[in-house]
């Protein structure tokens, strides 16, 4: 469900409903329904697979928080992984620090 | 709203200091989702091993071991938290904006994006709050003896652990990996400890001698070891107070039974009104809501749990705080369990020979759970956007009919469906949860259902990415 296919999907999707004939919606609405359409989980094109991820949305609605673009400290995702690795790198040095430490306090006292 | 007072623009100062994972800007391979997701779970992993630093000791009752399993969180180590935080807020939010409280423009973008910000914002406040109640409560000893220091780097600690945990599930979700972080940490715990269970080497001395803690490996040093190969059998399948081989076949015997109910579906065919020859179908599976009336359920059992504790450690003598829940220290694992009161009351009997003795108390407890996740699944359906009316717009919106049957009926026709599924569905979890505590299963009844749901959708997520590209499948 990368973001990008699912938008380019949805894209699709909207440019088609647009272009139809006798249907073609005027321009705020279908602003509204492609908001709607991204919105929804893994919204696919086809309606099978919409409805396929729309019966199990129950349970993966919770699950699924920052599903959204939001301005932010936008960071990458070998960022995140580096940070986290280095964040348990820090606590196992304080580990080991702590037990130098301790270990010389002890022989000292 | 009309230009008022809004909540959610509260937040707006705060969103540009929030940790925010850029989307993928092209399509992730199947390959690299994988080893995405997997160097994430490692993380995870490290993570729920390694102890903290600065603590003194993690004796004592521990306050949240019902909640551990669902919370993936392990005691004294830097995943102390788990997924708390962002459980906890996600359910708020979705709670607040379900129920209107706060007012969300799902159409607008802005209002998108602030609630995200809200809901990643709050999770990091509760991750701090949690950590410095759980240092001030005495969790890890008396904070005199920590010293002002630990304690501070043990708040640190926990906040920083906090905020990997929100990006790690962010990362997931954004289309780098496969799933939701939070159900992959929630599934990893509870294998984990089936695993452990199962084959854990470590010998423990129960009065009969030395014995192995896991009971595969149990089963075969007793057969070896013992001159009486029956005693020896009935031993490794019966012993009590460690895991022995009936619990793990019962856990083989509740995953499958699971697995069996997830393929339970009412097929809707759909139309498309303007594309001719598009056919499509609607599944309605049996487990509309999934693991979410036992999400719920867990966490309310767990919040009376805590607030009956509370009550009874300050005023064990009140005639209503003992109606709520009477507590006593367990001998062998040094947990406190309820042994009167409404508490007890929708505990899980210990085994069958416990329900025989106390009838009432499993009657209870059945009508509980079942009543309790089938009023939960029918709520579900409502909060999340997934009930009859919600799904009928979906469907309109998507210019999809029914054939054979007129525009308006379609939210009749879903209405015949939906709520049975949901209701029904939830009786059917509520019941397996039921079962699997009575058998015994590892890991809780609830413990074991989380872990079958997730790892069944994320079968189904597998599946579905190696249909969409076949050719990167070759891992």
């Amino acid at each position: 469900m990368a973001r990008g296919s699912s938008q380019s999907q949805q894209s699709t999707s909207t440019a088609s409903s647009t272009a139809r004939p006798g249907l073609a919606a005027p321009r705020g609405s279908a602003a509204a329904t492609a908001g709607m359409r991204r919105r929804r989980l893994g919204g696919g094109g086809s309606v099978s697979s919409g409805g396929g991820s729309a019966a199990g949305s129950g349970s993966s609605n919770m699950l699924r928080f920052y599903t959204d673009e939001a301005p932010g400290l936008k960071i990458s995702p070998t960022v995140v992984l580096i940070m986290s690795l280095c964040f348990i790198g820090f606590v196992t040095a304080l580990h080991v620090f702590g037990k130098l430490y301790l270990h010389k306090s002890g022989s000292q006292a | 709203m009309g230009g008022g007072f809004r909540v959610l623009h509260l937040v707006r100062p705060f969103l540009a200091f929030l940790p925010e994972v850029q989307s993928a800007d092209r399509k992730v391979p199947f390959r690299e989702k994988v080893i995405y997701t997997v160097i994430s779970l490692f993380i995870f992993l490290v993570c729920s091993q390694l102890p903290l630093y600065g603590i003194h000791s993690t004796t004592g009752a521990d306050p949240f071991y019902w909640m551990r399993v669902i919370l993936a969180s392990n005691r004294g180590t830097v995943m102390e938290l788990g997924i708390t935080p962002i459980v906890t807020s996600g359910l708020v939010m979705q709670l607040l904006a379900g129920s209107k409280i706060i007012e969300v423009d799902n159409n607008v973008r802005e209002d998108r994006a602030l609630l995200n910000g809200a809901q990643k914002l709050l999770g990091i406040l509760i991750a701090i709050g949690e950590a410095v109640a759980y240092v001030l409560s005495g969790m890890y000893g008396p904070v005199g003896q920590l010293g002002v220091g630990n304690a501070i780097l043990i708040i640190l600690q926990l906040f920083f652990a906090g905020i990997i945990v929100i990006c790690l599930d962010e990362l997931l979700q954004k289309g780098y990996g496969l799933g939701s972080g939070i159900s992959l940490f929630i599934a990893t715990n509870i294998c984990e400890s089936i695993i452990w269970k199962a084959f854990s080497p470590t010998t423990i001395n129960t009065g009969r001698g030395a014995e192995f803690e896991g009971a595969v490996i149990a089963l075969f040093h007793m057969l070896i070891t013992k001159s009486n190969k029956v005693a020896a059998l009935r031993q490794a399948f019966y012993r009590q107070n460690l895991p022995n081989v009936t619990n793990l076949l019962a856990t083989v015997l509740i995953f499958l039974i699971v697995i069996y109910f997830q393929g339970f579906r009412v097929v809707l065919p759909v139309r498309s009104k303007n594309a001719r020859g598009q056919q499509g179908s609607y599944p309605i599976k049996l487990f509309y809501t999934s693991n979410m009336p036992i999400i719920l359920q867990s966490a309310l059992v767990s919040n009376l749990y805590f607030i009956s504790q509370l009550l009874y450690r300050k005023f064990s003598g009140n005639f209503f705080v003992n109606l709520l829940g009477q507590w006593k220290e367990s001998e062998y694992s040094g947990q406190s369990i309820p042994v009167s009161g409404l508490a007890y009351l929708i505990t899980a009997p210990a085994s069958f020979s416990d329900m025989a003795a106390h009838p009432f108390h499993a009657l209870f407890y059945i009508v509980f759970m079942l009543t309790a996740c089938a009023l939960f699944s029918k709520t579900w359906i409502e909060v999340s956007g997934s009930s009859a009316r919600d799904v009928a717009k979906q469907l309109k919106e998507q210019q999809m009919v029914m054939p054979g049957h007129r525009e308006s009926n379609l939210q009749k026709e879903l209405n015949r469906y939906i709520p049975t599924a949901a209701a029904f569905g939830g009786v059917c979890i509520g019941a397996l949860t039921v079962l699997a505590d009575f058998m015994g299963a590892i890991g809780s009844g609830t413990g074991i259902l989380l872990a079958v749901t997730i790892i069944y959708q994320y079968f189904e997520t597998f599946e579905k990415e190696k249909a969409s590209e076949l050719g990167f499948f070759g891992f």
